[in-house]
């Protein structure tokens, strides 16, 4: 279907309330013409929940809190035990290390956007992977 | 301040000065105006510095205070060097803060994890992964013995960084320890950050309860350390705009969120019968340094004189002492890049040069770092090396408010002051703090706000060197400081002895006591005090608000 927009799971997993970096790449894919569900803080069941609800083609985890490899490596764990992990393109951004980039896209990540993104290259990277 | 004909003169002068400089090209790359958005002219000159010197300058220590709330300002003392500072455990911020007290640091601030800012244990699965990840995780009283360990709290001050879903529980550990210690709580000193936006539109709080119910839990605290004389030299909040600028609000706006919070807190407490004499000498504020290095002073000199002005017009506050806005600066930590993290460091030295060039209270400098991780020991050296440098090294202490007279510093001070009152009467006109933000109000500055700054970035309407300008990728330049990944394990042993050692029949008699506290309007702080001391979690306690009033979902705008 061309005219179906690409379908973006955007979840805070944990409890760090650090939240700019979410609500403005939010707006950006929203603005970008992608369907934007905001999921807000969500533990990792309750994102793959929301994912697979709402039929998603992409989930970003926004992460500030230092944890990223924990959350990010559950969600991984749940998507590989639901047999769901190759069904969704997996974003992660927030505070994280350039040093933690490689570890996080072996695990499965498409994609980790680091301080001084441009939200533009985050819409452009989703276009280029999710044909729809 | 000058001589109506001396102006006039000036003014005739100034025409043809004009005239002469219309052929001079001027840079078209970025608009000049402040970081505000306030339009800057060309040249500043006596025609633009309006009323006169004793009314709105004045002497430090005298109203309205645009020069310092102290006569002697750093010629008597250098503010306060406090670097706020916490990680993994309260042993190892333990550790930390001693090696910055050791290099001359005078004051500490614990900087709390995400679950002590949330009132969540460690054993929530929810939270647990985030255990001293982002701060030094403050669950129950036996942390805090370990936090201040050897170190003379009766003799340095300590900013507790908790807001008003857990200033009660953590602040009454603090006491209580000290208490045990056998220090007198009228002898400490310290402050409460206590701030009601911090965790509201700062950061977006996890399963916290309403405004209306954290604007009576700040107040609370308010009433039982300074009010009632609990602890008397305390400061029981200190409004952080700091944590909202970071948002991407102006400094325009910094202001006016702080003033009409502080105004909502005077307000509750005058409801409950006390005077403002009685407790605003000791509300205490906190701001940014940010970007603009002539907008920030300005800013700073604007604050005092409305604090003043509130005080002694619309608070009728009769003690002069109670006039003063003091305030703690932290260095903008957005204005920091993770690309060529090395520059930070100039930057942080600029914007401390600011903040005691407005002559703050006590200074955090930020850690090159910032961008990146929690500060390493290296880097946070230079942060307080830096506040060094400019103390020890660069004799901007020798004299008081020195850019006092500069006609841009002085029309730009002005200029922020009206800006601010207008703003406030925006806010004002919606309400209360707490209804400011439970109709969404400040979501939407916020949200408009965040929005404002990234597209500037995007265009390159404001300059982030590394980042817009002379990009360079985001690599593996600098050691990444990790906190400690036993960190879980210690926490949830360490709650694991207290519930073993505690009297839970004892305990549970005294939570009791606290719900029904709740339930009137009652101050929570006597019963949080004897709970914590038994033994009571700050999860414990939190659950209990939850409990009596419920989880509030704020009104996010995207």
């Amino acid at each position: 279907m061309e005219d179906e927009k690409i379908r973006v799971l955007m979840s805070k997993p944990g409890i760090d309330g650090h939240w700019r970096g979410g609500i403005v790449v939010s707006r950006v894919l929203r603005d970008a013409g992608m369907e934007l569900i905001f999921g807000g803080f969500q533990n990792i069941e309750q994102c793959v929940e929301s994912a697979i609800q709402e039929d998603v083609d992409v989930i970003g985890l926004s992460i500030h809190s230092g944890a990223h490899i924990a959350y990010t490596k559950r969600l991984i764990e749940l998507l590989e035990e639901k047999g769901l992990k190759d069904q969704f393109l997996i974003l992660v951004g927030g505070v994280i290390p350039a040093q933690d980039f490689t570890e996080l896209k072996e695990m499965g990540v498409a994609n980790v956007y680091g301080p001084g993104t441009m939200t533009g290259d985050i819409v452009k990277f989703i276009r280029e992977k999710v044909k729809k | 301040m000058w001589d109506k004909e001396y102006l006039e003169k000036i003014r005739e002068e100034k025409e043809k000065w004009d005239k002469t400089i219309e052929s001079h090209k001027e840079r078209t790359d970025l608009p000049f105006i402040t970081d505000s958005g306030i339009p800057v002219k060309r040249l500043y000159t006596p025609l633009d510095v309006k009323g006169n010197y004793l009314d709105k300058v004045s002497f430090p220590g005298n109203a309205p205070y645009t020069r310092g709330v102290y006569p002697n300002m750093y010629r008597g003392r250098v503010w306060t060097m406090r670097l706020f500072s916490g990680h993994g455990t309260p042993e190892e911020t333990n550790l930390r803060w001693k090696f910055l007290y050791k290099q001359g640091e005078t004051g500490f601030s614990a900087a709390v994890d995400a679950l002590t800012f949330n009132g969540i244990d460690p054993t929530n699965p929810d939270g647990s992964p985030e255990v001293g990840t982002s701060g030094v995780p403050l669950y129950c009283i036996d942390s805090l013995f370990a936090l201040a360990k050897d170190i003379p709290i009766d003799k340095i001050s300590v900013a507790l960084v908790v807001e008003p879903f857990t200033s009660a529980p953590v602040c009454a550990m603090y006491f209580n320890m000290a208490q045990m210690k056998g220090y007198d709580l009228k002898s400490l000193m310290g402050t409460t950050q206590n701030d009601i936006l911090t965790m509201t539109v700062g950061y977006i709080p996890y399963k916290n309860v309403a405004p209306n119910h954290l604007l009576r839990l700040a107040c609370d605290f308010i009433e039982w350390t300074v009010v009632m004389k609990n602890v008397p030299k305390w400061h029981p909040i200190n409004f952080t705009g700091y944590n909202y600028r970071e948002g991407g609000i102006d400094a325009v706006q910094e202001l006016g969120f702080v003033f009409s919070s502080a105004c909502s807190h005077i307000e509750n407490l005058m409801e409950r019968g006390y005077k403002p004499d009685d407790f605003v000498g000791r509300l205490a504020f906190h701001l940014a340094a940010h970007k603009d290095f002539f907008e920030e002073i300005a800013k700073y000199r604007a604050a005092r004189r409305i604090w003043y002005k509130l005080m002694r017009d619309k608070y009728e506050a009769k003690d002069p002492r109670n006039y003063g806005f003091r305030f703690h600066i932290q260095t903008a930590g957005s204005s920091l890049t993770a690309q060529t993290p090395q520059v930070n460091i100039i930057r942080t030295a600029i914007q401390a040069l600011e903040a005691t060039l407005g002559g703050c209270q006590s200074l955090h400098t930020n850690s090159y770092d910032e961008a990146i991780c929690l500060p390493s020991e290296e880097a946070a050296l230079i942060a307080l090396r830096t506040q060094q440098v400019i103390s020890d090294e660069t004799r901007i202490t020798n004299t008081i408010d020195p850019l006092a007279g500069s006609y841009y510093v002085e029309w730009l001070t002005d200029e922020i002051e009206e800006r601010v009152w207008k703003y406030m009467d925006k806010i004002h006109k919606v309400g209360s703090i707490d209804k400011a933000l439970s109709t969404g109000f400040l979501y939407k500055e916020m949200r408009d706000a965040f929005h404002k700054r990234q597209t500037r970035l995007e265009k390159g309407e404001e300059i982030m060197l590394g980042v817009n300008k002379y990009t360079v990728p985001y690599d593996e330049c600098t050691d990444v400081f990790r906190t400690n990944k036993e960190a879980i394990r210690i926490e949830q042993e360490r709650i694991r002895k207290l519930k073993e050692r505690r009297d839970n029949t004892k305990l549970e008699r005294i939570l009791d006591e606290l719900r029904n506290v709740c339930e009137k309007e009652e101050n929570v702080m006597p019963v949080v005090m004897e709970a914590t001391k038994e033994g009571a979690t700050v999860g414990e306690i939190c659950d209990i608000y939850r409990e009596i009033w419920g989880i509030w979902e704020p009104p996010l705008a995207i």
